[in-house]
């Protein structure tokens, strides 16, 4: 779907919970999220590569919802328009000895 | 690399029955689960069930885990647990962390029945220790032993909210209040009114301000919210509370069918990103099946017939059973299915406002405003009749699918008939003998006996009751009414308790004739200050 | 929607971002075509941040070494936003006298371009980093070297471009490159033409299709390479790191975790199924490569996993050129994998290439016809 990185989505507005963290594993505030967005990072995406928010060692388990909640109302748009963060592997923190010591691997 | 015919990944409710449905068909099926404990959500469940009796209701979850595991042990199935899967690849993969090694494993089949993980509302001071997770809540209490707190702030009225609020009382943590964001209660108006009736105060079309504290939660601003969701100023209100639980919904855990390329969309109505399925749990990649709540948020009565369902469809998939096969017996699951997804808690109905029940009664406002029933709304729901001598009242006011109440009596009292959402109904031409089965078996408690004829002045009101330490009888105190106000002075005439009441206790307290249909509650005095 | 531009770029990774911010800010009208719906989807975020001289082909050099000294460590300042540079040196690290002996190579020609690199004692790398293992015989040592944050400097350019005015697409893939008397001129796209008086085609491996619409064809091939970044750690070295073996490579990010890059030995077999999953494998391989040479990271978790599409050239050089067979048409693609740390440089010689004709860097090595047959 196309999506016009100029689009008007009005000032951004100073807001009194500006500084509530948002992203507790990486503590991003609501207002850098909201800043963000008027800076031009339009999807949840964007958002996690430019502030690290969902990057953090929970992978956004916690904040992805509460973020595309913010995301979408700066954008005037559904939530439901914002894509899903993409999932990787391993699904939970891994030691490297671990990841390392495989057994029955195979190409 | 080690082959299954099956892997199934989560060793809950719906992945223990695909499990057991599937190597009972002769798949050689491993199951993983990232625990140390199988059985997902269930263990922690300590309240009966609702449905009917092929739904295992009124049976508590704990006790269907058991019944569970032991059916997939039966069949041959290998459950591994503290084996968290790290990634699902293509060609159906799976690395699993197994000790101090990754192994890496192929199903010929993979159904992830991975559940859900709970959503959390960011407000001031959210990120203080004590806000929790209500599941986190459920979790400390009920397989580890640990309360969570001293006094709790429950956001959020679905069922997770209440249901947990009423543990933390069964545990010993008083909660001061029920928050919800929503005008109306969102759970089963049962599970609000057994709380509202010990004096839980609830406040719709609330929700927080401010946790306060500097280290951790101390208390809690709330206020009301205009339906923009912005706060009314003049509307706060304070309480001291060292815990917040958060129960404002969960969302599909569908990373692994994310990673593995599985068309997952954005679904509220599934809770979340739910992995698009068809009628059989498969997913948009071959081979791969979804069942429970990451492919929609439901219940775990639900998760186990669509796991099910899906064990099924995996075996056939794999040429273990024919279609036919598949289709014979997945019909039934699928009628049970229905049947669980019907009433005015529906999937379709959600976010819809439901007025009147399905015979045309009008909804106990008050209810959906402050969770319990009022007394000049009660007597128009065909569970509340009057009647000489003991008789069951049967303060259930909505259509949810259940029926237990009906099986329970012996005498024909209570009749729900052939539709299982229908609101039971007291024939007054059966003669109730007051065994009590029904209160027992009232999933909601919310079947109670009254005998306005008890003595000269006085009527007798039996009532479940899952608190300890049980009163004694001949113990004085309060009785309170729905909304958990003190109405009168009451004593205990009889505490009864079966092995076929399952640990539900049978209070049976005097009170004042005029109260026979207002008093609902029993507070001894002894324990006036504190929870039991 | 404005259709129009004077330039019209397609490939919004760092290349097409930093062109049109060096574009913008010459006064140059741009419109920025991303086919993803993401800034920066390709190599340019799932890069190992590496912003090294040391390593490259001599033809790529001057290049890399202009950019280091004039560009990098001023442009979180221009960009108004931290890319995360750091100039901490880079180390190139051998354990046997294989190693030695491929290092040796490389630090010859790199000295014979006038790059300030030399081979360093095994003594001499443990002053450097004392976390390394015994392992660790040799390496070579640049101390001009370093790294920054890919997604950090890619969306960077990319805001401040579109601050300037550039008009930004995602969601636009292209189909179709059409001229018009003999200029190219149209963008085919779903969402309509967008034409321009030039068009630069920086869409990765996806340039070979959009380029072969007007006849034009660059050899190269896909090549997935993946990464893997832990849970942030203690401090524990600035340098960029390197092996003479590619077993692995990498660095630790401002924010404390490490992201390192390494090899399985299939990249080269691996067909682009259209998906930047991670093979089951290769985070095991790279933990494996890292352990061998900090034992201390054994117990550091990985949080998470990635992979990308190289698009590797058949000469391992960009390809960074106007096409004078097709008239307004310019390439920048086949980075070949090391397009990152190159990257604001490029962009910056292909605006002055686009609106000026002229370039601070000579760009012929990255000629677009350079590639004859050789037998």
């Amino acid at each position: 779907m196309m999506n016009d990185r100029s689009r008007d989505i009005g000032p951004f507005v100073p807001a009194p919970d500006d500084d509530m963290i948002v992203c507790r594993c990486e503590e991003i505030t609501k207002g850098e999220i909201r800043r963000a967005v008027h800076d031009g990072m339009y999807t949840v995406t964007e958002i996690r590569r430019w502030l690290r928010a969902g990057m953090g060692l929970c992978q956004g388990q916690t904040c992805s919802k509460l973020v595309k909640g913010i995301a979408a109302r700066e954008l005037g748009i559904s939530p439901a328009l914002l894509e899903p963060a993409s999932s990787r592997a391993p699904m939970r923190p891994t030691e490297m000895k671990v990841l390392g010591r495989e057994e029955g691997a195979c190409a | 690399m080690k082959r299954y015919d099956l892997i199934v990944i989560g060793a809950g409710p719906s992945g223990l029955s695909a499990a057991a449905e599937a190597a009972s068909k002769g798949l050689r099926t491993v199951v993983f689960d990232e625990n140390e404990r199988p059985g997902g959500q269930l263990f922690k469940q300590i309240h009966k069930f609702f449905g009917s009796k092929e739904h295992k209701a009124k049976v508590r979850g704990y006790n269907i885990g058991k019944q569970l595991l032991q059916e997939a042990a039966d069949a041959g199935v290998d459950v591994v647990l503290n084996a968290p899967v790290e990634g699902l690849y293509p060609d159906h993969e799976v690395t699993v962390r197994i000790g101090d090694s990754l192994r890496h494993f192929k199903g010929d089949a993979v159904i992830a029945a991975t559940g859900a993980s709970e959503n959390m509302a960011a407000f001031k001071g959210w990120t203080l220790p004590g806000v929790i997770g209500a599941g986190a809540a459920q979790t400390m209490m009920n397989l580890h032993g640990i309360k969570p707190g001293n006094k709790v702030v429950m956001l959020g009225s679905g069922n997770v909210g209440l249901v947990v609020s009423y543990q933390l009382l069964q545990a010993g943590v008083e909660v001061a209040a029920v928050v919800d964001a929503l005008p109306h209660v969102g759970g089963y108006g049962v599970h609000a009114a057994k709380l509202a009736r010990t004096g839980v105060p609830f406040y719709l079309s609330h929700t927080i301000v401010e946790a306060e504290g500097e280290d951790r939660v101390k208390g809690v601003t709330i206020a009301e919210i205009d339906n923009k969701f912005n706060f009314i100023p003049g509307t706060e209100k304070h309480f001291d509370a060292d815990t917040i639980c958060v129960a404002v919904g969960l969302s599909p855990m569908s990373q692994l069918l994310k990673m593995a390329e599985c068309d997952v969309p954005d679904d509220p109505s599934k809770g979340g990103q739910a992995p698009r399925v068809g009628a059989f749990g498969e997913t948009s990649v071959k081979g791969v099946f979804a069942a429970g709540d990451v492919s929609g948020i439901e219940e775990a009565s639900s998760a186990m017939i669509e796991g099910r369902i899906t064990g099924l469809a995996a075996a056939e998939s794999l040429g273990f059973i024919t279609k036919q096969e598949l289709e014979a017996e997945t019909a039934g699951l699928e009628n049970q299915l229905a049947s669980l997804r019907r009433g005015m808690f529906a999937p379709g109905n959600k976010g819809r406002k439901i007025t009147e029940t399905d015979e045309g009664i009008a909804l106990s406002e008050s209810l959906l405003t402050q969770g319990y029933v009022a007394d000049d709304e009660i007597a128009r729901f065909p569970g509340v009749t009057k009647q000489r001598g003991i008789h069951p009242v049967i303060e259930c006011t909505q259509n949810i699918p259940c029926n237990p109440c009906q099986d329970a009596c012996r005498k024909g009292c209570i009749r729900i008939g052939k539709d299982i959402t229908s609101l039971p109904a007291v024939d007054t031409d059966s003669q109730c003998v007051g065994c009590g089965l029904c209160v027992a078996a009232c999933s909601g408690q919310a079947v109670f006996l009254v005998d306005e004829d008890y003595e000269e002045g006085y009527a007798s009101v039996t009532l479940p009751y899952e608190f300890l330490p049980l009163p004694e009888t001949g113990a004085r105190g309060t009785a309170l009414d729905r909304s958990g106000a003190p109405v009168c002075e009451a004593e205990v005439v009889e505490i009864r308790t079966s092995p076929a009441f399952d640990h539900t206790n049978l209070l049976t307290m005097k009170v004042p004739a005029d109260m026979a249909m207002t008093a609902r509650f029993f507070r001894n005095q002894k324990t006036e200050s504190e929870a039991c | 929607m404005k259709q129009k531009s004077e330039v019209l770029i397609i490939g919004g990774g760092i290349i097409g971002c930093a062109t049109a911010y060096y574009l913008t800010k010459k006064g140059v009208d741009v419109t920025v075509l991303e086919g993803s719906d993401f800034i920066g989807n390709g190599g340019s975020s799932r890069n190992g941040g590496g912003v090294r001289q040391s390593g490259r082909d001599p033809r790529e050099l001057p290049m890399a070494m202009w950019g280091i000294r004039n560009l990098w460590p001023g442009l979180s300042e221009e960009l108004g936003a931290d890319v995360e540079y750091v100039q901490e040196g880079n180390l190139r690290l051998g354990k046997t006298e294989k190693h030695k002996e491929i290092l040796t190579g490389l630090t010859d020609a790199a000295v014979s371009c006038g790059l300030e690199v030399k081979m360093i004692d095994e003594d001499t790398v443990k002053e450097i980093n004392p976390h390394l293992s015994d392992e660790v015989t040799s390496a070579s040592w640049c101390p001009t070297d370093g790294h920054a944050n890919p997604m950090a400097a890619t969306l960077a350019f990319y805001r401040k471009a579109r601050e300037l005015g550039a008009q930004f697409y995602t969601g636009v893939p292209v189909s179709e490159l059409r001229t018009v008397r003999g200029r190219v001129r149209e963008a085919v796209t779903p969402d309509g033409i967008f034409e321009a008086d030039k068009i630069l085609v920086a869409a990765g491996y996806g340039s070979r299709a959009i380029a072969g619409t007007v006849g034009i064809d660059v050899p190269m091939t896909e090549r997935k390479a993946e990464c893997i970044v832990t849970e942030a750690q203690p401090r524990m070295f600035e340098q960029m790191l390197g092996t003479a073996d590619a077993d692995f490579y990498g660095h630790q990010t401002a924010h404390g975790s490490f992201v390192f890059g390494g090899m399985s030995g299939f990249e080269a077999f691996m067909e682009n199924d259209g998906t930047t999953t991670s093979t089951s494998y290769g985070a095991s391989c790279t933990c494996r490569g890292i352990m061998k040479y900090f034992p201390e990271l054994a117990s550091a978790k990985i949080v998470r996993t990635w992979a990308g599409w190289i698009d590797a050239c058949a000469d391992g050089v960009p390809v960074m050129s106007r096409v004078e067979e097709v008239p307004g048409l310019y390439l920048a693609c086949a980075f070949s994998g090391h397009g990152f740390g190159i990257g604001p440089a490029a962009g910056y010689n292909l605006a002055e290439l686009i609106a000026d004709g002229e370039t601070t860097v000579d760009l012929t090595p990255f000629r677009y016809d350079r590639f004859k047959p050789v037998i």
